[in-house]
């Protein structure tokens, strides 16, 4: 049964890993750290981990260290383009005619949004109003319908797109409410700590000021009564306490 | 969020505009060109191209298709105007970020502050209550 197995498993293994992992024996990755860490120390950088690639490197090394960034910033991977920079497609590039006006630059740092949401405005009404015509032109002669569905098709994917522009936008517009949040939480926490601590104080304060005329009397009255009575009150002072420590979540 | 709430109404607007057009094609009344023509009878078993509604019935359910287009197309206005951080630029917020960051660190710093003292406090509460117990 177990042999049986075994020839299975040998009619389908997997292909064979790349056949550079041979060169990761024990004996160069130790030769590659401590060149990592040479060099470390030639440049003076405080951690040798931050060095992703050397610059002269011995052959047999070579497959030890990641190759390098591609320099034009794209590559392909299974045969489609990637790019390093993650950039929304323009609408040139997407063979779309841009609506807004030029001056509406997103790329740029100053650019206030709302002129966008005045151009996203317009271009709603613009949407509604090409249908109207798109309904009266189809009314009279459907097949001059398709022209007035492009133009419809150009006015949808322009709000799309400027849509989509304002979306890193309002990621950091969020970000910045939940780090306004966090702040407020913070400042509560805070606040309601010191008043505890604050009562608390009161509170030895206020055995303080309890317990100093007693110790008189004691010293006055040595009856048994008197000693008791001073006993009954120290006891009810200590509760109080304790109901102090169990409000500051330590009981 | 309030992006792609316009995403949403802006597809759900486009969504009445096809039913709109639907109602439109499907419900018409049929017209005659010149008096010589004649609207075909169908057969039994074909099914019709038109589901004729009363005339009355039919302007009421335009109308209300047409209303229906204008609120989705304001609804859409309003909740682009809803937009969070409009007036904002790029470089505001980046600001607004880094001084949040700072008064942030500032906040934290005060809180262990405060956590402090009130163990502080708590171990001299400790100990008076110790000290009493003890008498």
């Amino acid at each position: 049964m177990a042999e049986e197995e075994d020839t299975n498993r040998v009619t389908s293994t997997w292909p064979d890993p790349p056949p550079f992992w041979k060169d990761f024996t024990p004996e160069n990755i130790s030769r590659y750290d401590t060149l990592k860490s040479d060099y470390a120390t030639a440049h003076s950088t405080p951690d040798p981990d931050s060095i992703t690639r050397l610059p002269s490197i011995p052959e047999d090394l070579i497959n030890l260290q990641p190759p390098p960034e591609p320099t034009d910033g794209k590559w392909r991977l299974y045969s489609e383009a990637q790019a390093l920079t993650d950039t929304l497609q323009s609408l040139t590039e997407a063979g779309v005619t841009p609506l807004l006006p030029a001056s509406i630059n997103p790329s740029s740092q100053d650019s206030k949004h709302l002129d966008r949401s005045f151009e996203l405005k317009k271009l709603a009404k613009s949407i509604l109003l090409n249908y109207l015509e798109l309904v009266g032109v189809m009314s009279h002669n459907p097949a001059h319908g398709a022209a007035k569905i492009q133009d419809l098709k150009t006015l949808i994917l322009n709000f799309h797109h400027t849509l989509n522009e304002y979306r890193p936008h309002q990621a950091r517009e969020q970000l910045i409410q939940i780090m306004q949040d966090q702040l407020d939480t913070k400042r509560a926490e805070t606040a309601a700590i010191r008043g505890v601590v604050d009562k608390a104080r009161r509170m030895i304060e206020g055995l303080g000021s309890l317990e100093l005329p007693r110790l008189d009397d004691e010293v006055v009255t040595t009856g048994s009564i008197g000693g008791r009575e001073t006993e009954e009150r120290r006891r009810v002072a200590a509760e109080r306490c304790t109901v102090g420590s169990v409000e500051l979540e330590f009981a | 969020m309030a992006g792609r709430e316009v995403d949403g109404a802006l597809s759900l607007l486009l969504t009445q505009f096809i039913a709109a057009l639907y109602y439109n094609e499907r419900h018409h009344d049929l017209q005659k060109f010149s008096p010589n023509d004649k609207i075909p009878e169908l057969k039994q078993d074909q099914p019709p191209e038109v589901d004729t509604l009363d005339p009355e019935q039919f302007k009421a359910g335009q109308l209300e298709l047409a209303r229906d287009l204008i609120t989705k197309e304001q609804q859409i206005e309003y909740l682009i105007s809803t937009l969070p951080g409009l007036d904002n630029s790029e470089r505001d917020q980046l600001q607004m970020i880094r001084e949040l960051e700072e008064e942030l660190g500032a906040a934290e710093q005060q809180r262990q502050e405060a956590l402090r003292e009130r163990d502080e406090v708590l171990k001299r509460l400790d100990g008076l209550v110790r000290l009493i117990r003890r008498h």
